[in-house]
């Protein structure tokens, strides 16, 4: 049921679609190009309800996981291919912490994503764990660790570990998945 | 075998004058400070080649002699951001005299003297603490000058085979949490009150010598010894030339760290800052500093730009994109440099030392760890990866929900464990490149890539390479506990690794090269 993905792809670039995808087992995920949409949080969606249910430990990790592999398939796609969209996917606030180079707040970050030359990112390796909410003052979030390779036009391929912070914002219809910072680094950045 | 009366090359106690014997002792030290440390090699079989004979009889788990060095001292749980120099010489003068009445009724030979340090020991009462100790120790032991350095708590005995029975209580006494409590001892320490007793003169001569081989050496020495900044009133330091030349990341970084004022970081052209570079921070030239010591632990972040920038009129906002400089570690403020690379500094002690054990009290009761591996092409040898795949949480790869969730590590006796049956590894801290990539009042979040060698097993000497990421909740008095933790490994080859490893900035340090790299380059296949 991901096929779909490469020839969606290759749409209009400015027109935003909406497409549904139907999982085996699971609910639908609608997602827009430049959000990262899963269903809504146990325990945090139905408001109606005043016994909310306590999200136990595997529900957690299992939710953590779905989050950062839709994540990570939107955020690379949209990095290498819609790269004036990327920043739709950062909190306000977010920072980047780029090969040592601090880029905060979304103007920055705007800035610093239309003078990075185009990028062709390949992603060999995702794990993600949750964080723990003593950490985040309940603020539910994900870490969510890459690596792989990438090639910017004009440079050398170089091998790439990257991890991200993803804050959830629940809706009673859904959970919108936003990058409260990003930390990437060159493999061998001392030769690049 | 037992220590021959507190001194070596074999000279007869009864002989020797009290005075003449110090300096040997001192000598003798210094020689075997700037042996560089063979990473790999036995610290039996090493102690033995050098005949260093205070090293005989101790039981040192660490195949390095190292202890943290001596810094400031700090009062118990007062925070560390409040110490500073002026706090030191106060803490000096008002050194207790019967300390030193103490030091001499037991001087009736000069004896060794040996530095114990219990990591986190911030955390204990120091009565407490030396009951506990006291309670499990076959021999009674006198500590001198107790103190907490940052995270640890710090003692001297004065006698090897004391040292020896402490050394042997390390990991068979828990606190009130029901953790283990390490106990490390290094015989190269010297308390303060015992180093007044010395001509002064002499050690000057001493540190002066120690000082300027030292700095060449540095690069030689993965750990640095504490030695040298027992006493802050050394001789002209020439890490203080140095230190004034090096720059820090802090033109971009915000001076409070709290989630209320994330807006006061400023949104910036990497490309513009090429030319404009801050002052570097003063605490650098502080020569008790254990910044300095700390610096010297991590000469990689001491390396700035790896190219050259560019002129002024191509940077900033102009039509030809480009990649930005890519730049050395990243901490946002001095405080949490300090207080990071003191974390890791602890971390990688235990870690490193052979029971593992002792890491339960760097983590959250319900703590997460995962492993994860990659291999690339051009890597040397994807077989030393191979111990690791079973463990391997990929989950591109891993997709069975069940799997996943095993491969997960929960609670932090699980990751001890896990950890613990990881192979014994030397961590190369010079190769270490940090970024502390977001903090809040109530968490920190950092990233170390750097190499190791697996010192046992199978795969004994193989490098590897890592990148971990931490996420840590702080405490009130600045301590972290680890509540998320992601390694990654990957094999090295030669190029990468040895770019990594090389600091490009021109300071004494980079003219000879760590010891570790070149063993290393022996191992890659040509």
């Amino acid at each position: 049921s991901r096929k779909f993905r490469s020839n969606w792809s290759q749409g209009d670039k400015d027109t935003t679609k909406e497409v549904t995808i139907i999982r085996r087992g699971h609910t639908p995920a609608r997602w827009t190009r430049e959000e990262v949409v899963t269903p809504p949080l146990p325990g945090h969606a139905a408001t109606s309800s005043l016994m909310a249910t306590p999200m136990d430990f595997k529900t957690y990790v299992d939710q953590a996981c779905r989050a950062a592999e839709e994540f990570v398939s939107i955020y690379y796609d949209t990095m290498d291919k819609r790269r004036q969209a990327l920043t739709r996917l950062y909190l306000d606030k977010a920072t980047l912490i780029w090969n040592g180079n601090i880029v905060s707040g979304l103007d920055a970050l705007n800035n610093f994503f239309d003078m990075l030359p185009s990028s062709e990112f390949q992603v060999n390796m995702l794990d993600c764990q949750p964080v723990h909410e003593q950490a985040t003052q309940s603020q539910t979030t994900i870490l969510v660790v890459t690596s792989g390779t990438v090639k910017f036009d004009g440079n050398k391929q170089h091998y790439f570990n990257q991890n991200f912070l993803l804050t959830a914002q629940s809706t009673p219809n859904n959970t919108v998945w936003k990058i409260a910072s990003d930390c990437f680094r060159f493999q061998d950045w001392a030769s690049s | 075998t037992s220590l021959p009366s507190g001194h070596t090359m074999g000279h007869s106690d009864q002989v020797v004058r009290r005075r003449a014997r110090r300096w040997d002792m001192y000598q003798m030290r210094f020689s075997s400070v700037f042996q560089p440390v063979n990473l790999g090699m036995h610290s039996s079989s090493h102690q033995q080649q050098d005949g260093h004979a205070a090293m005989q009889g101790v039981r040192v788990e660490s195949p390095l002699r190292y202890t943290p060095y001596a810094i400031s001292p700090s009062h118990r749980r007062v925070s560390f951001l409040k110490q500073d120099q002026t706090h030191v010489n106060m803490e000096r003068e008002q050194k207790p005299p019967e300390r030193r009445v103490e030091v001499n009724r037991s001087h009736g030979t000069l004896g060794s003297w040996f530095k114990i340090t219990i990591p986190f020991g911030i955390k204990y009462n120091e009565k407490w603490l030396l009951n506990l100790i006291q309670n499990k120790c076959s021999v009674s032991f006198n500590p001198v000058e107790f103190r907490y350095e940052k995270m640890n708590a710090t003692f001297f005995v004065e006698n090897a085979s004391v040292a020896s029975a402490l050394k042997n209580v390390s990991g068979k006494i828990w606190d009130e949490d029901n953790e283990k409590v390490s106990i490390f001892v290094c015989p190269d320490g010297i308390p303060h009150s015992v180093q007044r007793e010395l001509k002064s003169e002499k050690v000057e001569q001493v540190k002066l010598a120690v000082n300027h081989q030292q700095a060449l050496d540095i690069q030689k020495l993965p750990i640095y010894s504490d030695f040298m900044t027992c006493d802050t009133k050394m001789a002209p330091n020439p890490r203080k030339g140095v230190a004034a030349s090096l720059h820090v990341h802090e033109e971009n970084t915000p001076k409070v760290m709290s989630s209320g004022e994330t807006d006061k970081w400023k949104g910036t052209e990497p490309g513009e800052k090429c030319v404009d570079r801050s002052p570097v921070c003063t605490t650098f030239l502080d020569n008790s500093s254990n910044i300095n010591s700390i610096l010297e632990l991590f000469p990689k972040l001491l390396c700035l730009d790896a190219q050259q920038s560019p002129g002024p009129t191509l940077c900033g906002l102009e039509a030809h994109k480009r990649l930005p400089t890519c730049k050395g570690s990243f901490f946002g403020s001095e405080m949490l440099k300090n207080l990071v690379l003191q974390f890791l500094q602890q971390y990688y002690l235990i870690y490193d030392s052979g029971d593992r054990q002792g890491l339960l009290c760097a983590y959250h009761d319900e703590a997460c760890l995962s492993l994860s591996i990659s291999f690339n092409p051009g890597d040397s040898a994807l077989s030393n990866l191979f111990k690791y795949f079973k463990d391997n949480r990929n989950i591109k790869a891993v997709k069975d929900p069940d799997l996943r969730g095993q491969l997960l590590r929960h609670t932090k006796r699980d990751i001890v464990d896990f950890l613990g049956a990881l192979p014994k590894t030397q961590h190369d801290l010079s190769s270490f490149l940090v970024d502390t990539w977001y903090q809040t009042k109530r968490m920190l979040c950092f990233s170390v890539n750097g190499v190791f060698k697996e010192v046992e097993g199978q795969s004994q000497g193989s490098v590897l390479a890592f990148t971990r990421t931490f996420i840590a909740t702080r405490g009130s008095n600045s301590s972290l506990r680890i509540v998320n933790d992601e390694l990654f490994l990957r094999g090295t080859s030669h190029q990468r690794t040895q770019s990594a490893l090389f600091t490009l900035v021109p300071t004494p340090f980079s003219s000879s090269m760590p010891a570790f790299s070149q063993e290393q380059q022996k191992m890659v296949p040509s």
